[in-house]
C-alpha cells in the first residue's frame, strides 16, 4: 500500500511539481494544437507523395503524439530538480528511488495517452477517417503501451540529467529521431537497416504498428507481438532508468556533480 | 542508536577534482576539508563557524550522506554515513539557506506532503504532523499560497518545517538565516532554541556570531578546511583575552591608511567593513597598548564618524582565530 502511494500520490505530486506545461495555454498550444498540425502536415504531404494512405498517418501520428509529453516530461522529472534547487532533498529520502521515479512516469504515460486520443480523435473527424468501434479497445491499449514506454524512455533521458548539465539537447535529438525512425512518418521499408534496427529498440514504433493492425479492424491476435515488443521495450527503459539512476547519484556523491549545474 | 554521540567525525576529508576545456584540459584540486575531527553530543546544539569556503557545507553534506568524503570516517546516530545511508537519511534533517530547494509552482502544503511521503511519514500521520510543524513554523494559515509568493524569511521557515517532517533525531541547518531580515531570523533562532530544548541534536552552520553565541553549546571554527578552535562561546572567547577594540565609522578611507594601521605599535588585526558610503575600521589591540589616538592620527583629514573603543566579542574571538589560520 506504501509502495503505491508513493507511486501515485508521489509521482501526481511531483508532476504539478515539475512539468512546465501544465498551464492551460501551454497545455493546449505544445501538447495539443501543435502535434495536431503536425499530424496534418504529414497526413497531406502523404496524400500528395501517395506514400501511403490517411490512416498510416493518423494512427502513427496519434501515437507518436505521446512523446512529448513523455519524453519532455521525463527529462523535466530529474532537470528540473536541479532548477528549483530540489534534487539534493530528494536524494536524501530513504525510500527507493525505483518507486520514486517509477511513479514520475505514471503520470506523463498518462498525459501522452490523452494526447493521443485527442490527436487521433481530431485527426480523425478533420481528415475523414472512419474507425470501426470495435477497434477503439485495441487502440487504446496500443497508444496506452506506447505512453508508457515512451514515459520510461523520457525517464532515461531524464536520468541522463544527474550527469550531463545540457540533457535538453539530447531530449530534443530524441523527439527527432523518434519523429524519424518509429515509422509512424516514413514506412520502415523506405529507411536503411541500421535506421530500423534502431527504431525497432525505440518505444512507439511497436506501438504505432499494433495501432494500424487495430484500426485496419485486424484482430488483438494480429497486434499482441507487436504489442507485447512495445511493451518490452519500454521494460527495458524502466530497467536502464533505474540503472543509470542508481549509477550517477553514486557518482554525484563521490563527484559532486550535483552542485556544478 | 548505539553510540554515544549524535554525530562522529573522524579526519574527514574531501578533494574536489575539476577538468576545464576539450582539446587542452586542465584538471584543479581543491581540498575543500582537510581532517575534520568532532564529536556532537545527544540532544547538544552545536555550531559550525568559518569564512566563506571554509568548508562548512562540504562537511555537512559529507555528514548528511550527500558527498562521499575522500578520506575519514563519519557516524550519525550510530551509523556509517558512506556505507549505511539509509539509516543515516532516516533519521536526519538537512536545511539549507537561500531561496532554492523548494517547488514553486506548488503551495507550502503540497511541499510538505510531498516530502512527507518522500522521508516515510506514515499516511495517517502527515496529516497532523504537517499541520504540527504548519503551527511551528507561523505559516498555518498560509500553507495554500504557492510557494513562489513567499518572502525568503517565509521560505526559510518552511525549509525548517520540510527538514522536520519525520522527526529527525538530527538537523543539519546550513546558513539557515541567510538574508533574512532580524525580525524574520529572531523567529528562527527561536525556533532552532526550541528545537534544541526537546532533544533534537543540531548542527548548525552561519557567518552570524550573534546567533551562534545566542543558540550554541559548543563551537567549532572552521578555516582552510581544518577545524582552528572549538569550546563552547565562553571558552571562544578566551582568545581574544589581552585585546582591545577600537571601532571608527570613517568615510573614504584609503587602502594605504588601512596598511598603515595594520603597522602601528601593538595593533593585531586590522578588518575594514562597508556599509554602503560609510566604512566601519575595527582595529585589534594589545590590551595594554592604548591605540585610539595613534589611529585617529592617521586618520587626520579623513571624515569621522563614531568612534568606540570596547571589550572583545566572540566575534573579535573568532576573527582572531581566523586570522590567526
Amino acid at each position: 500500500m506504501k509502495t503505491i502511494r508513493l507511486m501515485a500520490v508521489g509521482g501526481t505530486i511531483a508532476y504539478r511539481a515539475l512539468f512546465n506545461w501544465t498551464t492551460p495555454g501551454m497545455f493546449v498550444g505544445t501538447l495539443l494544437v501543435g502535434p495536431l498540425f503536425q499530424l496534418l502536415f504529414f497526413a497531406y504531404l502523404g496524400r500528395q507523395l501517395q506514400v501511403a494512405d490517411d490512416r498510416f498517418y493518423i494512427v502513427g501520428n496519434a501515437v507518436l503524439t505521446a512523446s512529448l509529453a513523455c519524453v519532455f516530461g521525463g527529462t523535466m522529472a530529474v532537470a528540473n530538480e536541479r532548477r528549483y534547487g530540489t534534487l539534493g532533498h530528494v536524494l536524501l529520502s530513504p525510500r527507493s528511488r525505483t518507486l520514486i521515479f517509477w511513479g514520475r512516469v505514471l503520470p506523463y504515460a498518462g498525459n501522452g495517452l490523452l494526447i493521443a486520443v485527442v490527436t487521433l480523435t481530431v485527426g480523425a473527424l478533420l481528415l475523414g477517417l472512419r474507425i470501426p468501434l470495435s477497434a477503439l479497445p485495441g487502440l487504446l491499449l496500443a497508444m496506452a503501451a506506447g505512453s508508457l514506454a515512451c514515459g520510461f524512455f523520457g525517464l532515461t533521458l531524464g536520468a541522463l540529467g544527474l550527469r550531463f548539465r545540457d540533457v535538453w539537447v539530447i531530449s530534443n535529438v530524441a523527439v527527432a529521431l523518434l519523429l524519424l525512425l518509429t515509422g509512424v512518418n516514413v514506412p520502415a521499408d523506405g529507411l536503411p537497416g541500421w535506421m530500423v534496427t534502431v527504431g525497432q529498440w525505440l518505444p512507439i514504433t511497436h506501438a504505432a504498428s499494433a495501432a494500424r493492425s487495430f484500426a485496419a479492424g485486424e484482430g488483438f491476435a494480429s497486434a499482441a507481438p507487436a504489442l507485447g515488443r512495445e511493451l518490452l521495450v519500454g521494460a527495458v527503459y524502466a530497467a536502464a532508468a533505474v540503472i543509470l539512476l542508481k549509477i550517477f547519484e553514486t557518482e554525484s556523491r563521490r563527484r559532486a556533480s550535483l552542485d556544478t549545474y | 542508536m548505539g553510540s554515544d554521540y549524535a554525530i562522529e567525525a573522524d579526519d574527514l576529508r574531501r578533494t574536489y577534482r575539476a577538468r576545464t576545456g576539450w582539446l587542452k584540459p586542465t584538471r584543479t584540486e581543491v581540498e575543500a576539508v582537510r581532517g575534520v575531527t568532532f564529536e556532537v553530543g545527544r540532544g547538544e546544539l552545536f555550531g559550525l563557524l568559518g569564512p566563506n569556503g571554509a568548508g562548512k557545507t562540504t562537511t555537512i553534506k559529507m555528514l548528511n550522506t550527500l558527498l562521499i568524503p575522500t578520506s575519514g570516517t563519519a557516524r550519525v546516530g550510530g551509523f556509517d554515513v558512506v556505507k549505511q545511508t539509509k539509516q543515516v537519511r532516516r533519521r536526519i534533517g538537512y536545511v539549507f539557506g537561500g531561496d532554492r530547494g523548494l517547488y514553486d509552482r506548488l503551495s507550502a502544503l503540497d511541499n510538505l506532503r510531498y516530502f512527507a511521503e518522500l522521508y516515510g511519514v506514515a499516511p495517517r500521520e502527515q496529516k497532523r504532523r504537517i499541520a504540527e510543524l504548519l503551527d511551528l513554523v507561523g505559516l498555518a494559515g498560509r500553507e495554500r499560497e504557492r510557494v513562489e509568493g513567499y518572502s525568503r524569511g517565509m521560505r526559510q521557515r518552511l525549509h525548517i518545517a520540510r527538514g522536520l517532517l519525520h522527526s529527525p533525531d538530527v538537523l543539519f541547518l546550513d546558513e539557515p538565516s541567510i538574508g533574512v531580515d532580524p525580525v524574520a531570523a529572531r523567529e528562527l533562532r527561536r525556533t532552532v532554541g526550541d528545537l534544541a530544548a526537546t532533544g533534537t541534536t543540531v548542527l548548525l552552520t552561519t557567518h552570524y556570531m550573534a546567533e551562534a553565541d545566542e543558540l550554541c553549546d559548543r563551537i567549532a571554527v572552521i578555516s582552510d578546511g581544518c577545524i582552528q578552535a572549538l569550546g563552547t562561546p565562553a571558552e571562544l572567547r578566551k582568545h581574544a583575552d589581552g585585546f582591545r577594540v577600537v571601532e571608527v565609522e570613517a568615510y573614504g578611507v584609503p587602502d594605504t591608511a588601512v596598511d598603515t594601521l595594520r603597522g602601528l605599535p601593538g595593533v593585531r588585526e586590522t578588518a575594514v567593513e562597508v556599509k554602503g558610503a560609510l566604512q566601519l575600521l575595527t582595529v585589534h589591540s594589545d590590551a595594554h597598548v592604548d591605540v585610539q589616538g595613534d589611529v585617529l592620527r592617521e586618520l587626520a583629514g579623513i571624515r569621522l564618524g563614531r568612534v568606540n573603543s570596547r571589550e572583545p566579542t566572540l566575534e573579535d574571538a573568532y576573527v582572531a582565530i581566523v586570522s590567526a589560520a
